[in-house]
């Protein structure tokens, strides 16, 4: 069980008469300082702020020379020795208990020893306004005492001076009138460890590297390469209990260039065969100018992810899964070519856009009562439809180019559809309505980037037909629509373009 | 009543004794669905037709002509598998998904992975493009098969030239079927024609009911179709040629 501890304190700029209880100050440098200090001591120390540790110093006077036979003297001199090295000026303390370490280097200038069992006689006279700062430092203290409900001024009214009049106080008639929390606040006074030291882990980097003896210059033999970097990382990350949020690859080249990846994955993924595919999957997408001679692997590690499974809804696939086989798609069939659909706030006849298919698919409780009320909806409407004639709703296919259309028109309405696509030739219009007319985007520009096809095809339906370029989306439209059914038995959704006089067939009714 | 010892070695033959230990058989002996999750369409009379809905761990086919009602059919149960909380994934080989359509039909759109072809703008003209257009979306239908992270996934050719699709070696649709069989994943291929062969447990054929009349149009509206599903092919427990008569209703008459 630890004996022993010390704490360490730096001061801002120092103020005549104000050491120690001023509160804490920012700053990353010293931070790391008082980290590299108390690492080079002890395993065991916890940050409080910027400016303020608690070391577990037990057992270290073995490995000293004690000095004059009083070992907690020796370490003190040692760590003021230590942060002198490295320029950082600190207020030391050594003391039996942690509470007592700290509140002495946030009151005292200097080294502060004071031996086992010393520690209230040691706090006596010291200020009580110190409490105050040490609220601020030491962040569990906060949440222990988040729900006080009196403030540290009581005591200043009651004309309590130091740490010492406090300690004093009947312990019982002190919660009696100030709660449960006073009890703290005494403990502090008494120089009474409240919780034991949680220590402070250090940052750890997740990163390999590998030089290679002879170079390679494709992916097969790199897939080794990765995994034998990779596998011990996934074994780092998984006793920290993180994932990989992003994983970098660099690999230095013959040329003595680099090439580096950057994937930022869905999901925290530690498994090694999926962070080697999607690596590989990338890298055959962006593959290197030149053969490879060094690699490297850096992963920015995250939290793991914590699933909770239910009981009565199917589980869902993990992310791994889902973004390995996106990666594959992309590789496949190009980034651009899948996704989830999305319905756009437009007008224009079908009109979509595409985002990116989400690999976390895992409902909140009101998404799942959502769902549960649509499902069962469905079935009351499948129910109530078995004895009534409407069932699905009505689909059509759009094309995505619309096809060029000889269309014959009568009485300014069409009688025949043919087109030179091959499977869509077209027929007499048994039935026809129509026509809608609709515009949009008019402000973009000129219209009717449709073509000349079919200008003159009203009056003459054998005319051969000019192939024409797809119709970007962005463009404006005015056009007259109409649904036809043919005598070759199919239903087709036309258009007339306003602005050339062309007709299309835009989508199947099916 | 305790199996004999025969039962049990047969039973072991055929892999159906995890069901023996937990299930209590019928008196017939073994189960007449072969053990096999049947997931529904949504459609009452179709689900009914077919002993349920469609097989799980199986490849069904939906064909038809154009304009039979294919596409309705397809996004009703694409909608019913995504109400049910199932990813969905629809590989459209020729990129004809009409994404109104889908979110009419009550698709949860984040739920469908859709993988569109690549469009050629006449593809009648140039077939190696046409071929080797289907030929990539079977290797992403077989990636989505063989990631099993999907409830129900679509192989729609449906407006693909029937030459090209029966170009493809047969031996596609065995692979295919491999990859699906034991898992939980419905393989639904839409066609003009079928096209999976023996490797299909359950066709459907839809076209148009009632020559003439099948295709309603208003005054001013078109409203919809009226449809007839019948079975081509089932594996169990559905009666083949069974037919189902369905309507579809266009949005804008809803």
């Amino acid at each position: 069980m630890p004996d022993r501890y010390a704490a360490l304190y730096k001061p801002p700029q120092e103020i005549e008469g104000s050491a120690g209880l001023s509160g804490p100050r920012s700053g990353g440098p010293e931070r790391a300082a008082l980290q590299t200090i108390a690492g080079d001591f002890s395993p065991r120390y916890e940050l409080h702020g910027d400016d303020l540790v608690s070391i577990d110093v037990s057992g270290l006077e073995r490995l000293l020379k004690v000095r004059e036979g009083c070992p907690a003297r020796t370490i003190g001199e040692e760590l003021r020795r230590g942060a002198h090295s490295r320029s950082v000026r600190a207020h030391v303390a050594v003391a039996g208990t942690r509470t007592a370490a700290v509140v002495l280097a946030l009151a005292r200038p200097g080294v502060t020893i004071v031996e086992r069992g010393e520690e209230a006689a040691a706090l006596a006279d010291v200020p009580i306004g110190i409490l105050s700062s040490l609220k601020s430092q030491v962040s569990s203290l906060n949440s222990m005492l988040e729900t006080s409900d009196f403030k540290l001024e009581t005591f200043s009214r009651w004309g309590l001076k130091t740490l010492g009049e406090l300690a004093a106080l009947p312990d019982a008639d002190l919660v009696a009138r100030l709660g449960p929390s006073a009890r703290v606040w005494q403990a502090i006074a008494r120089g009474e460890d409240i919780r034991p030291l949680v220590p402070t882990l250090a940052e750890e980097r997740f990163d390999a590297s590998i030089e290679l003896e002879w170079p390679i210059d494709s992916l097969e033999p790199l897939s080794f390469v990765l995994t034998r970097l990779l596998e011990p990382l996934s074994t780092r990350l998984e006793r920290r209990d993180r994932g990989a949020a992003v994983l970098h690859v660099l690999l230095g080249l013959v040329t003595r260039e680099s090439h580096a990846r950057r994937l930022e994955l869905p999901a925290p993924i530690r498994d090694v065969r999926t962070l080697r595919t999607l690596a590989l999957l990338d890298l055959e997408a962006h593959p290197p100018p030149a053969a490879i001679d060094r690699v490297t692997i850096v992963i920015d590690p995250t939290p793991g992810r914590v699933l909770q499974h239910a009981l009565f809804t199917r589980a869902h696939p993990t992310p791994e899964q889902l973004s390995t086989l996106l990666a594959r798609l992309g590789a496949l069939m190009g980034q651009d070519r899948f996704g989830a659909p999305a319905v756009v706030d437009s007008y224009r006849p079908g009109a979509f856009a595409m985002v990116p298919f989400a690999t976390n698919h895992y409902e909140t409780t009101i998404e799942r009562r959502a769902r549960k009320a649509r499902r069962e909806n469905q079935v009351e409407n499948s129910a109530s439809s078995a004895s009534s004639a409407v069932n699905v709703v009505s689909a059509v296919r759009r094309c995505r180019h619309p096809v060029p259309a000889r269309v014959a028109v009568v009485g300014g309405r069409p009688v025949r559809v043919t087109t030179d696509r091959r499977g869509f030739a077209g027929g007499t219009v048994l039935r026809c309505v129509g026509p809608w007319r609709s515009s949009g985007h008019w402000w973009a520009g000129r219209a009717g980037q449709a073509g000349q096809a079919g200008r003159e095809n009203s009056d003459n339906p054998n005319a051969p037909l000019q192939p024409i370029q797809p119709i970007p989306p962005i463009l404006p439209w005015d056009r007259d629509d109409w649904d036809v059914s043919l005598n070759d038995g199919a239903v087709y959704r036309v258009f007339r373009d306003r602005e050339t006089d062309a007709w299309f067939i835009d989508a199947i009714v099916d | 009543m305790p199996l004999a010892r025969t039962q049990l070695e047969s039973l072991l033959r055929t892999r159906r004794l995890d069901r023996t230990l937990t299930t209590a058989l019928p008196g017939a002996g073994l189960d007449p669905n072969g053990g096999r999750d049947f997931a529904p369409t949504g459609i009452a009379r179709l689900d009914a037709l077919v002993g349920g809905g469609l097989p799980r761990g199986q490849m069904s086919e939906l064909v038809g002509p154009r304009s039979s009602g294919r596409t309705s059919l397809t996004l009703q149960m694409l909608a019913s598998a995504t109400v049910r909380g199932e990813l969905v994934a629809l590989v459209d080989a020729l990129d004809m998904l009409d994404v109104e359509s889908a979110a009419a039909a009550g698709i949860d759109l984040d739920r469908l992975l859709w993988v569109r072809g690549h469009v050629v703008s006449n593809p009648g003209l140039c077939r190696d493009m046409n071929q080797r257009a289907l030929e990539q979306a079977i290797r992403a239908l077989a990636l989505i098969l063989q990631a099993g992270t999907f409830g129900l996934v679509v192989f729609d050719v449906a407006e693909a030239p029937p030459d090209a699709v029966r170009r493809l070696p047969f031996t596609t649709w065995l692979r295919l079927q491999r990859m699906v069989e034991g898992s939980q994943t419905i393989c639904v291929l839409v066609g003009s024609e079928p096209m999976a062969r023996s490797s299909a447990g359950l066709t459907l054929r839809t076209g148009i009911r009632d020559w003439g009349l099948g295709m309603r149009f208003g005054n001013r509206l078109f409203e919809g179709l009226n449809v007839q599903t019948r079975v081509v092919r089932a594996r169990a427990r559905v009666q083949e040629d069974a037919t189902v008569a369905l309507t579809t209703v266009a949005t804008n008459c809803a």
